[in-house]
């Protein structure tokens, strides 16, 4: 008996709550002046008096597990049940006893709503609402004049939601389409039966940390889609004017770029120049030469040949990314080289995509056709800058709380990753049941119950957003007390991006010891993964109780739910010491899983993904992975 | 006007007060404590720190698991509160690891050394 009503379950209040709230003009106007709220930001209680110390008024006693205050006359009685559960609780003998009315109470202790008839929880919308408000003022209080009115930054990133429209071409597109372009032939290498665009990456001296993530990258479904529906054109972007030709040969022609040394470089040029090379069918090891090249000129301090972070690379590349995309952004109008479009490929949209159709473009640049792809588009929504950070860029919330007042601070952070340290290896069999039941949480029971004891990926962003108490070395200014005080810090997620990579910190450094050291420590990472649990809005609704009322990032309609799915689709591995080792990455396409170890790409079993050491793991919103896409494995 | 509203809502029995419904009898050296624990405070810290405790040793997510697990087989609209608490306390109670219980019993300990009760 429940009905969804802004995206939460709400439940119908049962018939004595109903009732209750006809019969009473203001019903709940009399325990505003009880509500207590702990401090420092502690939960909501029921006091008439501050120091009052409630005692059942059957029995006395103060220290039952539950005592609840009849909302109708204000008695409080224990309702501790008897083992037999035959005899009536105080509190239920009380609703019983009174004339019809009295079975709606509330917990002292929670001030939450019981009813002591249906022996249940019941929620009331405005009673809820009270409670939240009472205790957001009380963590807010004193900041003067400049109170910022209660849960104002719920509502100041209200996004403003496009609806989709499916894009279907008519008549007069399709026929440009067709005229204009030619399907791709079937699986041109039969030997494999691989999935297009799954191609090796030659090793070009200790760039497998690069190979990994661009692996990871060529395959991230938001991406893809960008580059090969030709959204950033190399032929036509603004930032670079050399005629490169075909980006297949891109490695020896590596001394036609030298002339172009001014800094005129744009990595998503080069993505572009790669895609097209990945997607074109072509099956033999590919060179990304002229990617690495354009990546040593945007991070020269990393312009080596030696062994790099995959996480640097991936912070690095994303962010160059960032700053060409941004200045020419929607300014395709000059016409590049005479070359022509070279590969121009098109994944159709998210509701076509069960079966996309790849077509090839005839060499001819074609602006009409490329308006059509523009049009197709969601228009980007205001604040996003680039692709990079239209797909990887979420927002963290962190919540500062002085332990003295109360007094909460909150900032809101853009993050293009999340950063995971590694559950502390104390392994007590206490810590076994946390990583156990958080696995259970996340609907993979049955793997986890024979390995339990193993830290999770769920693990880990549980404690990533767990409150934490800053220690006296490192007290917070309190804009309240004035004066720096102990705090609890809570992060937790505002808004999730398309693509959440999740980088596992198993390169560990001592500043007492004065080394690092790589921890190889086993991390278990489910292949569905829920993130409701970290958002903000489960967060802090814990911190209220249990309540109806939305929270920071609730939306207005039901979509939360559904993009806090998510589905693995790309692991980074890494094999061998801090200072030496190799970077693998395993790509999950068709729902079958395969190894991608520099030029060399093998089909795995699943279990070898599960069992391998994960460093950064890349999950895609669920409703834009494409389970049974692209091609049929077996044609 | 307001006092015209307030009367037309008052349709209910007195407030009994609390403290006069028990007046004759002592309390018991139980109730003492309690008291005393919650005019001190010491009773909130208590609880912030046993519920830390039983969040850090994994107690709570075990508690989450059996109750998700008693509401699956039980169908989530045939559960109510009561019925939960009355299945899920007994084993609650049974597997809150002694070394909590020891570090709360040694706090109170110290605690009612220093209250001098």
């Amino acid at each position: 008996m429940s009905s969804n009503i802004n995206g939460q379950i709400v439940p119908h209040p049962c018939p004595h709550l109903a009732e209750f709230r006809r019969t009473s003009s203001k019903p709940f106007r009399s325990l505003h002046h009880c509500l207590r709220i702990k401090p420092p930001g502690g939960r909501a209680a029921i006091r008439r008096d501050p120091d009052e110390i409630p005692c059942c008024a059957a029995c006395g006693l103060s220290s039952p597990s539950r005592l609840y205050a009849c909302m109708t006359c204000a008695t409080v009685s224990c309702h501790t049940i008897t083992v037999d559960g035959d005899s009536l609780s105080h509190a239920a003998a009380h609703a019983a006893s009174m004339p019809y009315g009295h079975q709606i109470a509330v917990d002292v202790d929670r001030a939450e709503l019981f009813c002591c008839a249906c022996r249940d929880q019941v929620y009331d919308r405005d009673f809820d609402a009270a409670v939240v408000i009472a205790q957001t003022t009380a963590s807010t209080l004193g900041s003067g004049s400049t109170a910022i009115p209660p849960l104002q930054p719920e509502n100041l990133r209200k996004r403003r939601r496009v609806n989709y429209l499916p894009w279907a071409p008519d008549l007069h597109e399709r026929a440009l389409i067709g005229s204009c372009s030619s399907p791709i032939g079937g699986a041109t290498d039969d030997s494999y039966h691989f999935p297009r665009g799954l191609r090796g990456l030659n090793n070009l001296g200790n760039t497998c940390f690069m190979n990994s993530v661009l692996q990871a990258l060529l395959h991230t479904p938001p991406l893809r889609n960008y580059f090969l529906s030709d959204r950033h054109n190399r032929y036509f972007c603004q930032n670079k004017s050399i005629d490169e030709g075909d980006s297949g040969n891109a490695g020896k022609r590596s001394g036609g770029i030298n002339g172009n040394k001014n800094g005129r470089i744009c990595l998503a040029c080069d993505m572009d120049a790669m895609f097209s090379a990945i997607f074109s069918g072509d099956r033999a090891p590919y060179s990304p030469a002229k990617f690495l090249y354009s990546w040593w000129q945007h991070a020269a301090n990393l312009a080596s040949y030696e062994q790099q972070d995959a996480h640097e690379f991936f912070i690095s590349m994303l962010d160059g990314i960032h700053e060409k995309v941004e200045k020419d952004r929607c300014k395709p109008h000059s016409e590049g080289s005479g070359e022509g479009l070279g590969l121009l490929l098109v994944t159709l949209g998210v509701d076509n995509c069960s079966k996309p159709q790849t077509i090839r473009a005839n060499s001819q640049p074609q602006p009409a056709g490329l308006m059509v792809l523009a049009a197709t588009s969601v228009s980007s929504s205001s604040g996003d800058c680039c692709i990079a950070h239209r797909v990887f860029s979420g927002i963290l919330r962190s919540d500062v709380m002085c332990m003295a007042c109360g007094f909460t601070s909150t900032t809101y952070d853009p993050c293009i990753d999340i950063s995971l340290d590694l559950e502390p290896n104390q392994g007590g069999s206490t810590k076994k049941a946390a990583a156990s039941s958080n696995h259970a949480c996340n609907g993979e029971a049955d793997y986890s119950s024979q390995n339990c004891g193993t830290s999770t990926l769920m693990g880990c962003l549980e404690r990533f957003t767990r409150a934490e108490r800053l220690g006296s070395d490192q007290k917070f200014f309190c804009q309240q007390c004035k004066v720096r005080q102990e705090t609890l810090k809570q992060m937790s997620i505002r808004k999730l991006p398309l693509v959440s990579c999740f980088h596992i910190k198993r390169f560990e450094h001592s500043s007492t010891r004065k080394m690092s050291r790589k921890l190889d420590r086993y991390l278990q990472f489910p292949f569905s993964l829920d993130m409701s649990p970290y958002l903000s809005s489960s967060i802090l609704r814990s911190r209220f109780g249990n309540r109806i009322f939305p929270f920071d990032g609730d939306e207005p309609d039901a979509t939360n739910e559904v993009s806090s799915e998510f589905e693995l689709f790309a692991v980074v591995t890494h094999s061998g010491k801090l200072d030496a080792g190799h970077y693998v990455t395993y790509l999950r396409l068709n729902n079958q899983w395969y190894k991608c170890d520099d030029a060399w790409v093998t089909r795995v079993d699943e279990n070898i993904v599960r069992a391998a050491q994960g460093y950064m793991m890349f999950y895609v919103q669920k409703m834009i992975y494409y389970k049974a896409s692209d091609k049929q494995v077996a044609s | 006007m307001c006092l015209m509203k307030s009367k037309a809502s008052v349709n209910r029995p007195p407030t009994p007060d609390v403290l006069e419904d028990t007046p004759e009898r002592e309390p018991t050296l139980q109730e003492l404590i309690n008291i005393k624990l919650i005019e001190t405070g010491e009773k909130e810290r208590l609880m912030e720190l046993l519920r830390e405790r039983l969040v850090d040793c994994g107690w709570k997510d075990e508690m989450k698991s059996l109750c998700r697990a008693f509401v699956k087989k039980k169908g989530r609209n045939n559960v109510t509160v009561d019925e939960l608490i009355h299945v899920i306390t007994p084993k609650g109670r049974a597997s809150v690891p002694d070394s909590v219980k020891a570090e709360l019993l040694q706090r109170i300990r110290t605690f009612l050394g220093s209250a001098a009760l």
